[in-house]
């Protein structure tokens, strides 16, 4: 009797390695799409009101230091953006004179590039 | 006859399996979540899991490049297994004068440690210039003894009357080899690949010995590289085990059926 074509298609092993080719394909259609490098956010008080003026550091952690990769001033809606970054693992901190700084934080991304959205703000305090 | 029941056999294999499984899962969920061994209250599950220690993995050393020198190795040494091992597994089968010693041979060379043998094997890669090379890393494992007996057990399990029938056709003997016994043999076959392929993944030694490049080291040995660079490693070290452990698991469990049939051929014959 004769198979159906495509019937190997059914065979354990085409299914489980084109599942992965396939995933492994779209991960990099993703990945193509969203690495652009930007990060956006915004820096407040700590009572939520808008910092403009604020300098704004993106770095990077080697063994022993921190490698300054980029600076951003923010807008007087306390919006900052950086563009064209390559780094999956960063940390920004953002300061102005008398109204105070946010220490360095981390940021972990999926892949080099990643586009980041920062959803909470960064939040300048004076330090004590 | 009295039935037994057999309920207290698989709560016991299911124990048993659990407390195996017990180790992998701990690998799994410290690659997740990057707790220590000592964490207090320790957990089975993990603790905020994320992925980004594979990411670390990922970036930290040119893991690509690791990933693809093992599996070009990994692909010669199955490939070699396959053909070297059939055919040495066909002469076995066969009459000739000797034959006894020869086996008696293969076995006591099962006994000799690799390590012994490394300073002829280094010598002889060196003096066919296959240092620093796929092929020189595939060449000690490009056949294996136990693998031999293998592929002896499936021939012999499959009728003379074929082989026979095919010679009388006037078949010669390495189409009887390709087109008789290695198609009823898929068992064989599977469970060639996946010990040829478990044994080549999994070499340390003999890639450090001849690979003097850092482009063509393979994944245990960027294993060791990597645990030189990163420093807090608890978390991306698990996850590199698990990240060099999945191909060959996966390959395991696609063709587990056929590999613990290969192995049992012949097991209860005559």
């Amino acid at each position: 009797m004769r198979q159906p074509a495509m019937a190997w298609l059914r065979n354990r092993y085409a299914l489980t390695l084109g599942s992965l080719a396939a995933l492994a394909i779209f991960w990099n259609i993703y990945v193509a799409l969203n690495n652009d490098g930007i990060i956006a956010g915004r820096a407040v008080t700590a009572d939520q009101q808008p910092v403009g003026g604020a300098t704004v550091i993106l770095s990077e952690r080697s063994l022993l230091v921190a490698v300054p990769k980029g600076q951003a001033t923010t807008n007087e809606k306390g919006e900052f953006r950086f563009t064209g970054h390559a780094l999956h693992r960063l940390y920004l901190e953002a300061h102005k004179e008398g109204v105070g700084r946010m220490p360095p934080k981390e940021f972990r991304l999926y892949f080099k590039g990643q586009n980041l959205s920062i959803e909470k703000p960064l939040v300048l305090a004076e330090s004590r | 006859m009295r039935q037994y029941p057999r309920w207290p056999i698989h709560l016991i294999l299911l124990v048993v399996s659990a407390l195996m499984l017990i180790p992998f899962v701990w690998v799994l969920k410290t690659s997740l979540s990057g707790e220590n061994i000592f964490s207090y209250p320790p957990s089975l599950l993990p603790r905020d899991p994320h992925l980004f220690f594979y990411v670390d993995v990922w970036y930290t050393i040119p893991f690509f490049r690791y990933l693809v020198n093992s599996a070009v190795v990994s692909a010669i040494v199955v490939a070699a297994n396959i053909v070297f091992n059939s055919m040495a597994g066909y002469a076995l089968t066969r009459n000739f004068p000797a034959k006894r010693a020869m086996i008696l041979l293969f076995l006591s060379c099962m006994m000799i440690p690799f390590q012994v043998t490394i300073i002829p094997a280094y010598l002889i890669t060196k003096k066919m210039a296959l240092l620093n090379s796929y092929l020189g890393m595939a060449l000690p494992v490009c056949s294996t003894i136990i693998c031999i007996f293998v592929f002896k057990a499936s021939f012999e399990a499959i009728p003379k009357s074929l082989i026979d029938a095919a010679r009388i056709d006037g078949l010669p003997e390495w189409r009887i080899v390709l087109r008789i016994l290695l198609p009823l043999s898929k068992s064989a076959i599977a469970t060639n690949v996946i010990l040829a392929f478990i044994w080549s993944w999994n070499n340390f030694l003999w890639p450090l010995v001849i690979i003097r490049d850092q482009e063509m080291q393979t994944l245990p040995l960027g294993l060791s590289r990597f645990l030189t660079v990163v420093e807090d490693t608890t978390g991306a070290l698990y996850a590199f085990c698990i990240m060099v452990l999945l191909p060959g698991l996966i390959l395991f469990l696609l063709a587990q059926k056929e590999f613990i049939a290969g192995l049992t051929t012949g097991a209860a014959k005559g």
